[in-house]
């Protein structure tokens, strides 16, 4: 017999003897356990096949001689034999490139990950949400929205209560105060609050119909106290002879002429999240990132604030 | 060639270099410059603009707040449009920042105006409640270095080909121009115009006082950056 084979049978022998005593002699051993005998099992199969494939080829690198047709090319004197392409190879290699193809043209890019791809899903999703959920909402929770988006938004500058924290902002729960009546007079106004360009004149163009006179310093006060008073006081003359004509008599103004300067309304807070404004106290930026349900919700928590009261 | 290739090693690792090296170029660098040119609608900083940007610097803003939004719901409902590589083609350096302890400030020139600012650096918890942001009462008395940002106009202008008085083109199909000095006094003198629009909107003595008397203070410089960030 040769001596490969006896050297593998005692290899063999050695392995499983080794294998037997680390599993089965030792404590725990098999345990009766269906996956321990199934590694063993696997064990014996490795220890086996792993002797007899090394014998073969070791047979062969002792027995075999080289034949076929050498290639033209040589490297450093180390030749190569021009061989057929294995089949199996072959067709492995060619599949690989019609899938590499594939992959290219259409796996990659239509499954591709895009973060942007993903933003784009996510706000179309919550946009669907947002109209199927809140586009129909009115009354309380449109208010409960509108303070939401309030906090979230407007207090920054207005402040948790809306009070325009001690002068900075404008105070929300109060339609005008003195103070801002009287600069809107002296200074005219132009902040699209009707939803387009509707200039108020400032007080070079603002006539006291009764006096026939352009109004005094102390008329300006007088209205503007009537006017942040909730249309109460001193001024109601000045306020009928000189605004009332635009404003309306009740302050509560015209379609498309003037605002009302008596209660704040939703179309109101809209216009001005809108266009922004400018006034007495400073200068408010334009909320276009809202939508317009949010933009009315807004409206309606500001027009609650000061209806309430 | 290629036998030739084969007995030289040197020159086939050349070879090899090259190929790599073209494949690298034409699949990076098209998209690089791309997405690095000027965004349309980013136009470069005025002169006071860059002297607020020298402070946001100075003062570490960045280490506190970030200058970059992130394409998530949360974050563009709340700061505006994710941030866009080339929206920062006129940063040098861009400010990103890598952490966050007040607000996102790209856009903030969206959403707050110049009385908020003034208001805010003088006493951030009055504005915003249990904030942890320090006073920065000194803006409001120290002064500007706007020569320093005119050097750096002149020198990006001149490096980098930053667009000084000429045309850039907006979102809205206008140009806008910004002006660079042709010398210190007139980049001053501009500085000076642009800060009295600002300090116009603010309600500080002191600062009245000092663009009165043509000069500017830091907090004017800084509101000027912070209203430029959209």
């Amino acid at each position: 017999m040769n001596k490969l084979y006896l050297w593998g049978i005692i290899i063999t022998a050695a392995m499983l003897g080794f294998t037997y005593y680390t599993i089965v002699l030792t404590k725990g051993g098999m345990n009766g356990d269906i996956v321990n005998m199934l590694a063993l099992a696997g064990a014996v199969a490795l220890v086996i096949i792993t002797v007899f494939v090394v014998i073969k080829y070791v047979r062969q690198m002792q027995t075999d001689t080289a034949s076929g047709e050498l290639a033209d090319e040589t490297w450093d004197g180390i030749g190569e034999y021009k061989n057929e392409l294995p089949m199996g190879w072959a067709v492995m290699f060619l599949a690989l490139m019609v899938w590499a193809m594939w992959y290219y043209i259409i796996g990659y890019p239509v499954n591709a990950y895009s973060q942007i791809g993903e933003y784009n899903e996510d706000t179309a999703a919550h946009n669907a949400k947002f109209q199927e959920k809140y586009l129909s909402i009115t009354g309380d929770k449109l208010v409960e929205m509108g303070e939401s988006v309030f906090l979230a938004d407007c207090k920054a500058c207005h402040g948790i209560a809306a009070d325009g924290i001690e002068g900075r902002a404008a105070n929300l729960n109060k339609r005008l105060e003195a103070k801002t009546v009287k600069y809107v007079i002296e200074n005219g106004s132009n902040n699209h609050l009707l939803g387009s360009e509707m200039p108020m004149p400032d007080r070079n163009g603002l006539f006291n119909t009764k006096t026939g006179a352009l109004l005094t310093d102390a008329e300006i006060d007088a209205v503007a106290s009537y006017v942040a008073d909730g249309m109460s006081g001193a001024g109601a003359n000045v306020f009928a002879s000189t605004c009332a004509s635009c404003h309306g008599e009740d302050g509560k103004g015209m379609e498309g002429v003037a605002p009302n300067i008596v209660e704040f309304t939703p179309t109101l807070v809209t216009n001005v999240l809108n266009h922004g404004k400018k006034g007495a106290i400073g200068g408010m930026p334009s909320f276009n990132g809202l939508n317009a349900k949010q933009k009315e919700a807004v409206g309606a928590y500001i027009t609650s604030l000061s209806s309430t009261k | 060639m290629f036998h030739w290739l084969e007995k030289h090693p040197f020159f086939f690792a050349v070879g090899v270099f090259l190929v790599i090296a073209f494949a690298g170029l034409i699949t990076v660098l098209p998209n690089f410059a791309q997405s690095s040119r000027p965004l349309i609608g980013a136009a470069p900083y005025s002169t006071l603009e860059l002297a607020g940007r020298h402070l946001y610097i100075k003062n570490s803003c960045n280490a506190c707040h970030s200058q970059l939004i992130r394409p998530f719901k949360s974050e563009t409902d709340r700061y505006g449009h994710y941030s866009l590589s080339g929206e920062y083609a006129y940063d040098r350096p861009f400010l990103w920042g890598s952490k966050r302890t007040g607000p996102d400030l790209m856009r903030v020139g969206n959403y707050r105006t110049t009385d908020w600012h003034e208001n805010h650096m003088k006493a951030p918890a009055d504005v915003v409640p249990g904030s942890i942001m320090p006073a920065y009462t000194w803006m409001f008395t120290k002064l500007a270095d706007i020569d320093t940002a005119y050097a750096e106009q002149v020198t990006v202008a001149n490096i980098f080909s930053v667009p000084y008085n000429k045309p850039v083109p907006m979102r809205d199909g206008s140009t806008k121009i910004v002006k660079m000095g042709s010398s210190v006094e007139d980049a001053n003198a501009m500085a000076l115009a642009e800060a009295k629009v600002i300090a116009a909107d603010m309600k500080d003595q002191d600062v009245k006082d000092a663009i009165a008397a043509g000069k500017i203070p830091e907090i004017v410089a800084l509101i000027a950056y912070m209203n430029s960030l959209k």
